[in-house]
């Protein structure tokens, strides 16, 4: 399998100790990750939770304000709409955003306020004018929600994200760094094993060597001695071996001696 | 007796028109539609039909709303063209609260500097008139009233109550509310002028308007900004409540105070026992029902111009009954239906 090839390293008992200590950092790390990628899964089951609720009450909440909506067209006449559009100049409930850190990740949170006060008290004065107060009242509740509920789904979609990241870092980690890390120490032990076996054989062999030098020099010299010793004798006697075997030996070359 | 000569075909269509309007078996029909298309297949049985044919599915409320306004004008304006004075006058009276509204809205979008032909789409077909568009060419007030609002039949409102100078400062409702009275007045004055059933019916009818816009006026301006002055103000200068029960109104700040000063009126006072303490929603409904029945029995009398405004005023109450209906129906509350329809037959 192509994940759990080794790094290519140079085997040496330096790089076994840098290997080592990076299979710490890795054990580690790992732990980290995994207890960082819990807690954001507890916080993302509640999010969930949170974001089902709201939206079931944003129904309703729509619902009444659409009606309310109906109510003020009502009595007030179908052009209540414009009326009030054409006199807005601008928003008067604003979304400001923030950031929020849950669990080491940051995420942004939305909350509105109201920013200048709307001069349509008056609206409707001479009919419907409490109609349209019912009607705004009931679209601030509903803003209310709608910006709770884009802060739940931002952050649900935040949270999504980095719980993704932080599990692919756990995954890696499990089953790639840290497998690829103790292969090649592995390796590296095995190449440090096999360098030693190799030294020590290499010794033996040595060993050997030396000691058959110096049995066939033993050997050399007692044969010499021996040699030396049958001289001795064969002079005493008359003759020497040697010169015999000399001559013989070296018969052809005389030209005297015939055989 | 010579109502007859200029007025008898007129009147004769007009009472020809209100026995096309729909009858509270139309509205136990409509109420139990589920969608808007069967909303739509009840309104082509009625006189809506033709109107309401070439629209495509799905239908939108607002489109119903509209083909239905549109049906009125078209109405009107066969009326206004066969009448001859003082009906036609008295027709364009009729029209001039839309005129008025209409060009409230346009004067605030150009404030707020709005696109002119947007907002003339969204002015009202009724009080429509010519130079409209003109309005939104003037800077400021003072422009547009003496470029524009001098020749149309609004003039004598904005002269009567403000000072050009007021014109820019002045909060738009208040202004709206203004002219909404110098016409009530106007008209009021016209009415008396031409004497006879139409004097007394249309009195009947504009003080019932009055009163009620002076209670609107009272309960809304509750706890706004709006001084007692400047409410006493807006009160019409003639009613059932002038002049005595619009003092006691003018010092009201809360609604139960209200009651008490209406419950001395006899008329109002079966208006205001139908509500309980302290609730003020259903007023609206309320004021609408009492309007209803003193229209209907506008039809009761013949030879008098009664009759056309009280037409006017039903088929408006019927559009809005049509609106809540189709509304209810489209956003499936359709227990709330029976809230605020009022019948008329």
């Amino acid at each position: 399998m192509a994940q759990n090839q080794r790094l290519t390293v140079v085997p040496t008992v330096t790089m076994l100790g840098v290997m080592k200590s990076r299979l710490v950092g890795a054990t580690r790390g790992h732990a980290l990750l995994k207890k960082k990628s819990d807690a954001l899964t507890v916080q993302f089951r509640q999010i969930l939770k949170n974001i089902v609720t709201t939206k079931e009450s944003m129904g309703e909440v729509m619902k009444d304000s659409s009606f309310a909506l109906i109510e003020a067209k009502y009595v007030a006449g179908e052009n209540i709409k414009h009326i009030v559009l054409e006199n807005v100049q601008n928003a008067s409930i604003k979304v400001r955003s923030r950031q929020e850190n849950i669990a080491g990740v940051k995420i942004p949170k939305f909350e509105y306020f109201t920013d200048g006060e709307t001069k349509n008290d008056l609206t409707g004065l001479a009919r419907g004018g409490q109609q349209v107060q019912q009607c705004r009242a009931a679209y601030v509740k509903a803003i209310e929600l709608l910006v709770e509920l884009a802060s739940l789904q931002t952050s649900f979609l935040t949270l999504d994200e980095a719980i993704k990241t932080t599990n692919r870092r756990v995954n890696a980690l499990e089953n790639v760094v840290k497998p690829r890390l103790e292969n090649t120490i592995t390796y590296i032990k095995g190449e440090l094993d096999e360098l030693e076996r190799e030294d020590f054989f290499r010794l033996k062999k040595i060993q050997g060597y030396k000691k058959r030098e110096i049995e066939r020099q033993l050997a050399a010299s007692k044969q010499f001695v021996e040699e030396q010793f049958a001289e001795k004798v064969s002079l005493q006697k008359g003759i020497s071996i040697k010169s015999a075997q000399n001559l013989l030996s070296a018969g052809e070359k005389d030209e005297d001696i015939i055989f | 007796m010579t109502f007859n000569i200029h007025g008898g075909y007129l009147e004769a269509i007009v009472r020809g028109y209100r026995a096309g309007l729909l009858t509270a078996a139309d509205y136990n029909n409509l109420c139990q539609c589920e969608t808007l298309d069967d909303i739509k297949m009840h309104l082509s049985a009625t006189e809506y039909g033709p109107y309401l044919q070439n629209e495509p599915s799905p239908l939108h409320t607002t489109t119903i709303v509209e083909k239905c306004t549109l049906k009125l004008v078209d109405e009107y304006k066969h009326m206004l063209c066969q009448a001859t004075e003082p009906l036609s006058t008295f027709l364009e009276y009729i029209t001039y609260g839309h005129m008025i509204d209409n060009v409230v809205l346009i004067v605030t979008g150009t404030l707020h500097e709005r696109d002119v032909q947007e907002l003339l789409e969204k002015c009202h077909p009724l009080g429509m008139f010519d130079s409209i568009a003109t309005l939104a060419v003037a800077q400021n007030m003072r422009e547009l009233y003496r470029l524009v609002l001098v020749d149309t039949p609004l003039a004598p409102y904005f002269s009567e109550c403000i000072t050009s100078e007021d014109l820019d400062d002045m909060n738009i409702e208040i202004m709206r509310n203004t002219l909404y009275k110098a016409y009530l007045e106007d008209f009021y004055k016209f009415c008396q002028k031409l004497g006879g059933a139409t004097a007394e019916i249309m009195s009947d009818l504009l003080a019932f308007e009055a009163d009620r816009r002076a209670v609107n006026i009272t309960i809304n301006s509750i706890g706004t900004e709006l001084t007692r002055d400047d409410r006493r103000k807006l009160y019409s200068n003639f009613g059932l409540l002038y002049p005595y029960g619009h003092e006691e109104l003018a010092v009201c700040e809360d609604i139960d105070q209200v009651r008490g000063v209406m419950e001395k009126y006899p008329p109002y006072q079966s208006i205001f026992s139908k509500l309980s303490y302290g609730e003020s929603q259903m007023l609206d409904k309320a004021f609408y029902e009492e309007e209803v029945k003193r229209l209907c029995l506008a039809f009761e009398q013949q030879f008098h111009y009664g009759v056309f405004f009280a037409y006017m005023r039903l088929r408006e109450q019927e559009i809005r009954n049509l609106m809540w209906i189709s509304e209810c129906v489209a956003q499936n509350q359709k227990s709330r239906v029976h809230d605020s329809v009022v019948f008329i037959f």
